[in-house]
């Protein structure tokens, strides 16, 4: 086993030297190795629902004693793909009351966030697109965009159920970023930095030579965070026990009713891919990155503890999806507002504290 | 030879006074306000160009993700779908376009003028740190002011908004 991100930036210089010498002026090739290397991530991010979507099948179904889908490929493994190539055949419809233009760019503004959001995220040692010193800020202010996305769904669809749909997105998301945000902070001001790489490699650190000095680690503060982190990020992606904004028994749909085809597979896309975020940032926040709990060093390499421990915060989303009843709209906000909001600021000055006696 | 941040200022630039204009433009309140949010989304990308990393994300979260998400709601909460459709100028539209011609001259020759060797940094520069210690070192009292006159601005909104049960004195 061995570390993919050293071998790449390698493998990347050894190109943009090849693009030079056969001829390619410096700039050019510059920009033909950026582009090949944005490209494969988007592909990367593209790969994130297809296998999301297949565990969250398998989950729910192991979960209510089912076998999920088993008909295509061993155990059904290659589902996701059929259903994608279902979708892409599929007939686009446009209602007739639509808003034509917002109707068809909506699902592309709720989704091109979701990819330009995994930049900085650091999946293992210098396995990451760029080392943005804001990267935190960053995704968060990207992520956010999203969510105009939504809102234009629900308004273009020209449909109540989807307006209603879209409104209450709008207005829980708004509500859960700001909790979302505090939780953060205390992450922040221990390692003083906002680069997501920074950070999780402040945390690959010893206890006793035993204990891993990850965040989640350090008593009140660091597990307080986490749980807000998380509770925000399952309210932030709509997922089921905050998911009133597609909430079925009510409003049919919510804001992705009148989408069919590739365009509600964007939405699809936009969500798993904001799972999957939320989990690789919790990963590089608070379990210490592609730090290995065994050894720091061992031979196992830090992108398949990344992966890992991200994989682990997934089914910690599909689980709560699977077991929780929804909530109500007024217990959602009160939630939101009076019990994580002041819960945050409370582990803000405690992390202040923390940090004036250390 | 800056060639290439160049061709992306030039892009930003059209795209940023085309929104505008949307914003103006356009009969339906909705597509004004996502206009106005491309618009305000392509300042971000200003900053971003000036290398100022932490502007350009403050930008698009407290313009895009905050300001213009909580319009768009009132969009949709206040508006019927009639009243969209109706004409968002009047007959003073020659006196607009002075007023705005001579402001944006103005604007033009004023910071033509005051930032003309101004060296723009060619790369994303990391500059959070120093905002900060700016923010809470020589501009602590205007800092602290701003907070103060915005908490207040928010006791305000959430006194007008709550309704007071009956019979209740003020």
């Amino acid at each position: 086993m061995f570390e993919i991100g050293p071998a790449l930036s390698r493998f990347w210089q050894i190109a943009q030297q090849a693009g030079t010498s056969h001829g390619l002026a410096p700039i050019a090739s510059l920009v033909l190795v950026m582009a090949i290397q944005v490209g494969l991530a988007i592909l990367g991010v593209l790969l994130v629902p297809i296998v999301l979507v297949y565990a969250e099948r398998k989950v729910s179904a192991f979960m209510q004693a089912r076998l999920g889908p088993m008909e295509v490929g061993p155990f059904g493994i290659f589902q996701t793909i059929a259903d994608g190539i279902k979708l892409f055949f599929k007939e686009d419809i446009i209602p007739t009351g639509a808003d034509r233009w917002v109707h068809i760019w909506a699902p592309i503004i709720a989704c091109a966030p979701a990819f330009i959001c995994y930049a900085p995220v650091p999946f293992g040692k210098n396995l990451l697109l760029v080392d943005l010193d804001i990267g935190v800020l960053f995704i968060f202010a990207i992520s956010g965009v999203s969510v105009i996305g939504i809102l234009m769904g629900g308004w273009g669809s020209g449909n109540k159920f989807s307006m209603l749909g879209g409104i209450r997105a709008a207005a829980q998301v708004v509500s859960y970023e700001v909790p979302r945000v505090l939780s953060v902070v205390p992450v922040l001001m221990f390692y003083s930095s906002q680069s997501l790489r920074q950070i999780a490699l402040a945390q690959q650190d010893r206890w006793l030579y035993v204990v891993p000095k990850w965040f989640i680690l350090y008593p009140v503060i660091g597990q307080v965070a986490f749980l807000i982190f998380l509770i925000c990020s399952v309210a932030e992606t709509n997922r089921t026990p905050f998911d009133i904004a597609e909430a079925e028994s009510e409003l049919v749909a919510g804001f992705h009713t009148e989408f069919s085809g590739l365009k509600f597979a964007l939405f699809f896309l936009a969500e798993y891919a904001y799972v999957f975020l939320a989990s690789a940032m919790a990963t590089a926040l608070f379990l210490g990155g592609g730090d290995g709990f065994l050894s720091s060093s061992g031979w196992i390499p830090s992108w398949f503890w990344f992966l890992g421990k991200t994989f682990a915060i997934v089914f910690v989303f599909l689980w709560f999806r699977w077991t929780y009843p929804r909530m109500r709209v007024d217990q959602l906000m009160s939630f939101c507002w009076k019990f994580l909001l002041p819960l945050s600021f409370i582990n803000i000055l405690l992390t202040g504290l923390w940090i004036l006696w250390r | 030879m800056n060639s290439i941040p160049d061709v992306v200022f030039f892009v930003f630039a059209a795209l940023a006074i085309g929104s505008a204009l949307v914003v103006v433009i356009a009969r339906n309140v909705f597509h004004s306000a996502l206009a106005l949010t491309l618009s305000l989304a392509t300042v971000g990308g200003f900053f971003a160009l000036l290398g100022a990393d932490f502007l350009a994300a403050a930008q698009i979260l407290i313009y895009v993700g905050g300001i213009m998400i909580i319009m768009l709601f009132v969009v949709m909460l206040s508006q019927r779908p009639a009243a969209t459709l109706e004409r968002q100028t009047n007959r003073q539209g020659f006196w607009g376009a002075v007023l705005a011609l001579a402001m944006a001259s103005a604007l033009i020759i004023h910071f033509g003028l005051a930032y003309k060797t101004v060296v723009r940094a060619s790369i994303l520069t990391p500059t959070s740190q120093a905002i900060g210690r700016l923010l809470m070192g020589d501009m602590v009292i205007p800092f602290e002011v701003v907070s103060l006159v915005l908490l207040a601005a928010l006791v305000g909104a959430v006194c007008f908004a709550s309704e007071l049960p009956e019979g209740s004195k003020r």
